[in-house]
């Protein structure tokens, strides 16, 4: 019955677009009323506050009304791929920066007009906004950044006699040992947690360490997974996992990204693990009380490397480059306002207060001073002292694909599978092929 | 004889689309052509066209790039799509094998002894069938948890080591057979038991005053005459088992190691995380073909054997 339709899975979208109608154009004529749509992957309670910024807006621009549409963000992606080139579409989309490459290339992010790119020039790092500008233009708001650090239990240091988180790669296998601890064969607690079933929590962990290590994944848009310096974090986890210190089975994740990897350490069975700063809600929720527990420190370095590295990422809001110019300029003017100091909190932007709610980290310079107490917090304010370091994760076509060649093969070494040199050697090869066949 | 003649001549005339049978059948038969044409073969085809084609699915239809075979000759060169083509084959050979002796058993016994309480053991049973599989498989991730997981529990209670279940390559798999089997082994269940009333009673008798004991009554004269029912559920098994996609995308990803990795699940992954319509249309077709070809052998030789 439904044989045909999971079969022709590409065709039934490909219908869905097609009946959407042709690219361009549609919806509110100029100087008609406008309605545009936000599409995020927020929760309740930030979509909430993102509506009420919404109401606000449309209050002071009465021909403009907001349409906030929240899809789970294992969905968001698919939802862009199925409803971008419609003109019915959404307006707005919060997109990850891995994203952006790809959705410049098809015309779907719009470059931002020169007021847009003025305020953001003078409100926001250069770096950041230098990330979200493709073709000469910058493509939308840059709005939260993430970074990877070592996350570590204090409780579990106390037991082990630890009295400070590694600094370094040889400190970070000879406290993994400490913390694990054995009944008989079995191993009930792990010193060093990794991830597995998720390209983003296999990759940027592992590529923190590679960027502690002083390599990196790619030189331009060449990848680099056969140097040395990049092998020696695969080596890394080899050892780890060979010593007992890393358990591969309690490494899964599912399609929420949470699942054992994230349950283990919430219950104190596992010793550190690299995370990005935004799940320190879902440890504040899961822990409780427990999670006065938690620490956080630098990446440790490793032998080839200065200094920590992490990783880093963002998310922007871009405008539909499909969408009749009217909507996009609507869509621009509700933007402005959203990231501007007056509809916010204190000088903070609304979306500054919709971030840092969740345990994000904003960057809006204005928002980062606005919730300068919040970002105090030991948890969050280890993440903020390491983002001048962190190296961002390349943004480039079929960066997608890459990653999950990536992980792919560090999966194989963690389970076993490979030894760290076939991974990586296979890996330089498949991630070499992906990116030639992307830019082509 | 003549009027027998006159009559057979006849039929021909009367199917024709012009006589006014012809007109009633293409009538009434419209309206099914036109749902099938619509929502199966026009996809179908759609499929084909966009597997010729480079495409993000960003951009219409129309903006897409020609390959040509490309995305074929690409195929027999991907090693991630041979991975998904072995374990979707590993997959549907484990559900095949448990499957058809399996409900096999439970339709006998929920048919034949005389005992109360059958129905609602049906009911029970034909349940998981009815729940949604994302419901499901959001619950089985909780059982399936390593250590602290209410099976590991048991394990550990009854002194047996705790199988990795999902979070090892060597289980994973399998694990996600065992989720699909509880889910969907009461649905054949019920088409053995309805095949089975199908079976007249006193063939049974006859058999018993043949001296036919239980063994005897169920080679002899149940199993051959279920074998349409039989070859259905096979059928059927195949084709759920090459679909399943919900609780490899909940619980596992394709992983760990990609050891979950099945074919709708790398259709899907390639098509919306990677942007690459064209070549998860030529594997989705690909699959078609492939199922194509299974259904008419499997057939084939179940009407060679009748």
């Amino acid at each position: 019955m439904k044989t045909k339709s999971v079969i022709a899975a590409g065709a039934v979208l490909a219908l869905a677009v097609a009946g959407c109608g042709s690219s361009g154009g549609g919806g509110g004529g100029e100087g008609a009323g406008q309605t545009i749509s936000f599409l995020t992957h927020w929760g309740p309670d930030q979509v909430k506050a993102l509506k009420a910024a919404a109401a606000a807006f449309e209050k002071s621009n009465p021909g403009i009304s907001v349409d906030i549409r929240a899809v789970p963000f294992g969905n968001l992606l698919s939802t862009l791929r199925t409803q971008g080139a419609s003109p019915n579409g959404p307006t707005i989309a919060s997109v990850y920066d891995l994203w952006l490459p790809e959705l410049v290339k098809d015309g779907l992010a719009a470059p931002a007009p020169a007021d847009v790119a003025k305020e953001l020039s003078g409100n926001w790092p250069a770096n950041l906004v230098e990330g979200v500008t493709k073709q000469g233009a910058p493509r939308g708001y840059p709005n939260e950044v993430d970074l990877y650090a070592l996350n570590y239990n204090k409780k579990l240091f106390a037991e082990a006699g630890v009295a400070e988180p590694p600094k370094t790669w040889d400190e970070l296998v000879a406290t993994a040992a400490k913390l694990t601890k054995r009944d008989g064969g079995k191993v009930t607690q792990q010193g060093f947690g990794v991830i597995t079933s998720w390209p983003a929590g296999v990759v940027h962990p592992w590529l923190s360490l590679v960027n502690s290590n002083g390599g990196a994944l790619l030189d331009g848009g060449t990848p680099k997974l056969d140097d040395p310096k990049v092998k020696a974090a695969t080596d890394l986890y080899a050892r780890l996992v060979k010593e007992g210190s890393t358990q591969p089975p309690m490494s899964n994740a599912n399609a929420n990204t949470t699942g054992p990897y994230l349950d283990n350490f919430v219950n104190g069975k596992t010793g550190m693990i690299i995370m990005a700063n935004w799940w320190q809600s879902s440890l504040k929720d899961a822990m409780g009380d427990r999670y006065q527990d938690v620490a956080v420190a630098p990446i440790p370095t490793g032998p080839g490397g200065t200094g920590p590295a992490s990783v880093s990422y963002s998310w922007l809001t871009v405008v539909n480059g499909k969408a009749a110019p009217a909507r996009q300029e609507a869509a621009w003017k509700f933007l402005t306002y959203l990231n501007g100091s007056t509809s916010g909190k204190n000088g903070s932007s609304a979306m500054g207060d919709i971030l840092t709610s969740m345990g994000i980290l904003p960057s809006r310079t204005g928002d980062l001073k606005a919730h300068e107490a919040q970002l105090s917090d030991p948890f969050l304010a280890a993440y903020v002292k390491e983002l001048a370091n962190a190296k961002p994760f390349p943004a480039v076509l079929g960066g997608e694909a890459m990653s999950q060649a990536v992980q792919k093969h560090l999966e194989n070494v963690v389970f076993g599978k490979e030894t760290p040199e076939q991974a990586m050697s296979a890996a330089q090869q498949e991630v070499a092929d992906i990116l030639t066949k992307a830019s082509k | 004889m003549t009027a027998g003649t006159t009559t057979l001549a006849a039929r021909p005339q009367a199917g024709r689309l012009g006589s006014g049978r012809g007109r009633a059948a293409l009538a009434f038969l419209s309206p099914a052509m036109l749902v099938i044409g619509l929502f199966t073969a026009v996809p179908i085809a759609l499929t084909f066209w966009i597997s010729l084609h480079e495409w993000s699915m960003y951009t219409p239809l129309g903006d897409m790039e020609w390959r040509g075979l490309g995305n074929y000759s690409d195929l027999l060169k991907n090693q991630d799509f041979f991975q998904a083509l072995g374990n979707t084959a590993i997959y549907v050979a484990l559900v095949l094998v448990v499957t058809v002796p399996l409900s096999l058993a439970l339709g006998m016994l929920l048919y034949f002894p005389r005992v109360a309480g059958k129905g609602v053991a049906r009911a029970v049973l034909f349940s998981t069938y009815v729940v949604p599989t994302v419901a499901i498989a959001i619950v089985w991730g909780a059982l399936y948890a390593p250590d602290y997981g209410p099976f590991a529990q048991v394990f550990a209670a009854l002194g047996l080591p705790d199988p990795t279940w999902l979070s090892a390559p060597d289980t994973a798999l399998v694990s996600l057979v065992i989720f699909h089997l509880w889910q969907m082994i009461g649905y054949y269940t019920i088409l053995v038991i309805a095949g089975l009333t199908q079976i007249p009673g006193d063939l049974y008798e006859a058999a018993r005053i043949d001296g036919a004991g239980f063994w005897r009554q169920t080679w002899n004269v149940t199993l051959p005459l279920l074998r349409r029912t039989t070859t259905f559920i096979a059928l059927v098994a195949v084709i759920n088992a090459i679909q399943v996609f919900d609780p490899v995308y909940i619980l596992t990803q394709g992983g760990p190691a990609e050891s979950t990795s099945v074919l709708s699940f790398a259709i899907q992954r390639a098509a919306f995380q990677h942007g690459l319509a064209g070549q998860a249309s030529a594997m989705a077709f690909s699959l078609l073909v492939i199922l194509l070809a299974l259904g008419g052998l499997f057939l084939a030789a179940m009407r060679r054997r009748s």
